[in-house]
């Protein structure tokens, strides 16, 4: 009697536990495809990545992929080309951001209001955005080319130089060709949001301005500034993570040159993976990166919220 | 205070007319309330007034200035929107204060102003909430606050009820009411409510098409339509028309509907002799008979709301709705008799829908 008592105990003892972790580890099976996939994509090869960062790492030396511990980061402490790649990173993520920021406001402001033709011209405008980046450096390249480009020519014949010359070749104003390039291909996706922000603006506030006697540069300060400020905000905060990531257009225009003097540390973490085949030493550059970047996200994500809270 | 004159006013949107010849003469202190269906142009002469469309022609005047070329600001008015339009992210003493501010008007006289229109709406405490901390009604409030704070020479009101639920709907109609007794400003109201329009006003205009249908008081319209639209559009249930024969004779002009007398006139109908047209009778005249004299109409409805019942009938095809007081044993499928006076029937002509009146 006892023992049958004990028994029967023991597998509702079992079986109550069995179905606890099913119920635990239900929601996780659900989600196991997706968590997999995600590891397997993102987190295996970040994984790497910053393993590489710590192991030296050179394609041409079959000896190397030994572990160096933090060698590399003491490497880059004291690498010239490392620091003068950040300052030009700096430059080059403020300066475009600031004048696609200007440019696609402007832009966006023009094309809030209706005119003939409108849709023809916002299609227009929107266009350099669907062109590939590699093209549109390779582009703006030829366009800055005194063989083949107009440009130089023209700033001679405004008196802006005394000779037609290449920018691209003057290491005190390389940097500003990329820019270019980068702020005539980012317009439009500031042009696009704001727009959009622009458009959701209720009419009638507006007519409620005016005819509380606010004139159009009033109504501007005191109502469309107010209400695009989270989406400003925003945009600035993530257009300068991927402005200050994307090397496509230097390494097409440049290649970091001349001099370096328009090396930012993507494109110098490029030229030490794929130029100098030194894997090591541009994962580690990409680890200092990755740290930069994830500092100014917590701060973005910080802004955000203060945003959304402020609303 | 301003008497507000519009004259001979036009406007198309495109090829589209919208407002065909509006003149109204609003008297200085007056409350005008603009009714009619959605479409008939209403809210665009409003926006006319406030100078927010161009008019496409025509003159409008505000205290005896001609303002056709005044931009909204030189125009003082003000004006209280559907969505309410206020500036979400101003306080509502921000927000009240604006145009003041804009003015440069001093400190002091903003802080009274703002006070003191806060304590005529309730809004004391709520001077430094954001307007998505308010509710609707409070919302509604700072609206008209921002409106009263500057004093203007008229106030136009763009359906701002229609947001609203009923009750509070019915709170405010009354309190705008009364302010508009405390301020005494020229006001010109815009809805699509007869309700409304009926217990606000002091004139009601009524639109259709953007051609003014009638002017007169809520009683007058509501007494003494001028034609078929203002009959059906003014009063809630709305008035029931039927359509009827003219049948001459000796004793007087008979009126049938379906082969019954419904009346017999002393007096013939003004006009041409004319052998059809529709009889409109307002729900609450139309009389049970008791028994079964009178005319005979099948209860296709009955609907009790409590003040009354409203029995919807038929008689000889044509619907017809009763409004009573009292609470009717008759179940649907019943046989009613009803009457009615010939005092109380509206004739108008089956073609234009203009009135037809009893001659004498």
């Amino acid at each position: 009697m006892t023992v049958a008592i004990d028994q029967s105990m023991a597998i509702r003892h079992r079986r109550a536990w069995s179905s606890r972790v099913l119920a635990v580890s239900e929601p996780w099976l659900y989600a196991s495809p997706a968590v997999i996939l995600l590891s397997a994509i993102l987190l295996v090869p970040l994984a790497i990545g910053i393993s590489y960062a710590f192991r030296d790492i050179q394609l041409l030396d079959p000896m190397s992929g030994g572990y160096v511990g933090l060698s590399h980061f003491s490497e880059i402490w004291n690498d010239a080309n490392f620091w003068n790649a950040l300052r030009n990173t700096l430059q080059w993520t403020v300066v475009s951001v600031i004048l696609q920021f200007v440019f696609g406001l402007i832009l966006a402001l023009m094309l809030n209001r209706p005119f003939p033709g409108r849709a023809v011209v916002q299609a227009l405008v929107f266009l350099p955005w669907a062109v590939p980046a590699f093209l549109s450096g390779l582009n703006w390249a030829w366009l800055f080319n005194p063989v083949v480009g107009p440009i130089p020519h023209w700033m001679v014949a405004l008196g802006l130089a005394s000779t037609p010359e290449n920018i691209l070749s003057d290491p005190s104003h390389a940097l500003w060709g990329p820019i270019i390039a980068i702020v005539w291909w980012g317009i439009p996706f500031f042009a696009i949001t704001l727009l959009a922000a622009l458009q959701s603006i209720p009419k009638d506030i507006y007519e409620a301005a005016e005819i509380d006697g606010a004139g159009p540069l009033q109504r501007f300060a005191s109502i469309t500034v107010p209400f695009l400020a989270p989406t400003i905000a925003i945009t600035l905060l993530l257009r300068a993570v991927w402005i200050s990531n994307s090397a496509d257009l230097i390494v097409v225009m440049t290649k970091g040159g001349p001099a370096d003097s328009t090396q930012i540390v993507a494109s110098y973490i490029f030229t030490q993976a794929f130029q100098r085949l030194d894997f090591g030493y541009a994962s580690a550059i990409a680890v200092v990166l990755l740290v930069i970047l994830l500092v100014y996200s917590a701060l973005l994500i910080f802004v955000r919220q203060k945003l959304i809270k402020a609303g | 205070m301003a008497a507000i004159d519009i004259t001979d006013v036009h406007k198309s949107f495109g090829k589209v007319p919208v407002l065909k010849g509006v003149d109204i003469a609003i008297a200085s202190g007056e409350f005008v309330v603009l009714v009619g269906p959605s479409g008939c142009g209403k809210s665009t002469l409003l926006r006319l007034i406030a100078g927010l469309e161009e008019m496409s022609a025509g003159e409008i005047r505000i205290g005896g200035r001609v303002v056709n070329d005044l931009p909204p600001k030189d125009r003082d008015i003000a004006m209280v929107f559907q969505s309410y339009a206020l500036y979400p992210h101003m306080t509502v003493a921000g927000n009240m204060s604006y145009s003041l501010k804009l003015k440069r008007t001093p400190r002091e006289v903003i802080a009274d102003a703002v006070t003191s229109a806060g304590a005529k709406l309730g809004l004391g405490l709520l001077q430094e909430r954001k307007p998505r901390e308010l509710s609707g009604g409070q919302r509604q409030r700072v609206a008209m606050g921002r409106a009263i704070v500057r004093k203007p020479k008229a106030f136009l009101f763009d359906e701002p009820l229609s947001n609203l639920d009923a009750r509070l709907r019915e709170q405010m109609r009354f309190e705008i009411k009364k302010l508009h007794r405390e301020l005494g400003a020229t006001s010109v109201y815009v809805t699509h409510d007869q309700i409304e329009a009926m217990t606000m006003a002091d004139r009601i205009v009524a639109l259709n098409g953007g051609i003014i249908q009638q002017v007169g008081t809520p009683l007058e319209l509501y007494d003494d339509p001028a034609n078929i639209f203002v009959a059906g559009f003014i009063g809630s249930p709305a008035m029931n028309f039927l359509e009827g024969n003219v049948l001459p004779g000796p004793g007087g002009t008979g009126i049938s509907v379906g082969g019954q007398t419904l009346c017999r006139l002393s007096m013939p109908l003004a006009g041409s002799a004319q052998s059809k047209v529709t009889v409109g009778i307002r729900p609450e005249r139309v009389m049970l008979a008791g028994d079964t004299s009178g005319l005979q109409a099948q209860v296709v409805l009955v609907e009790p709301t409590g003040l009354g019942t409203v029995l919807h009938l038929e008689l000889a095809g044509q619907f017809l709705k009763l409004f009573t007081t009292e609470r009717p044993a008759l179940k649907i499928g019943d046989t009613a008799g009803v009457k009615v006076d010939s005092a109380d029937l509206r004739f108008f002509d089956a073609a234009t829908g203009q009135r037809i009146r009893v001659a004498g």
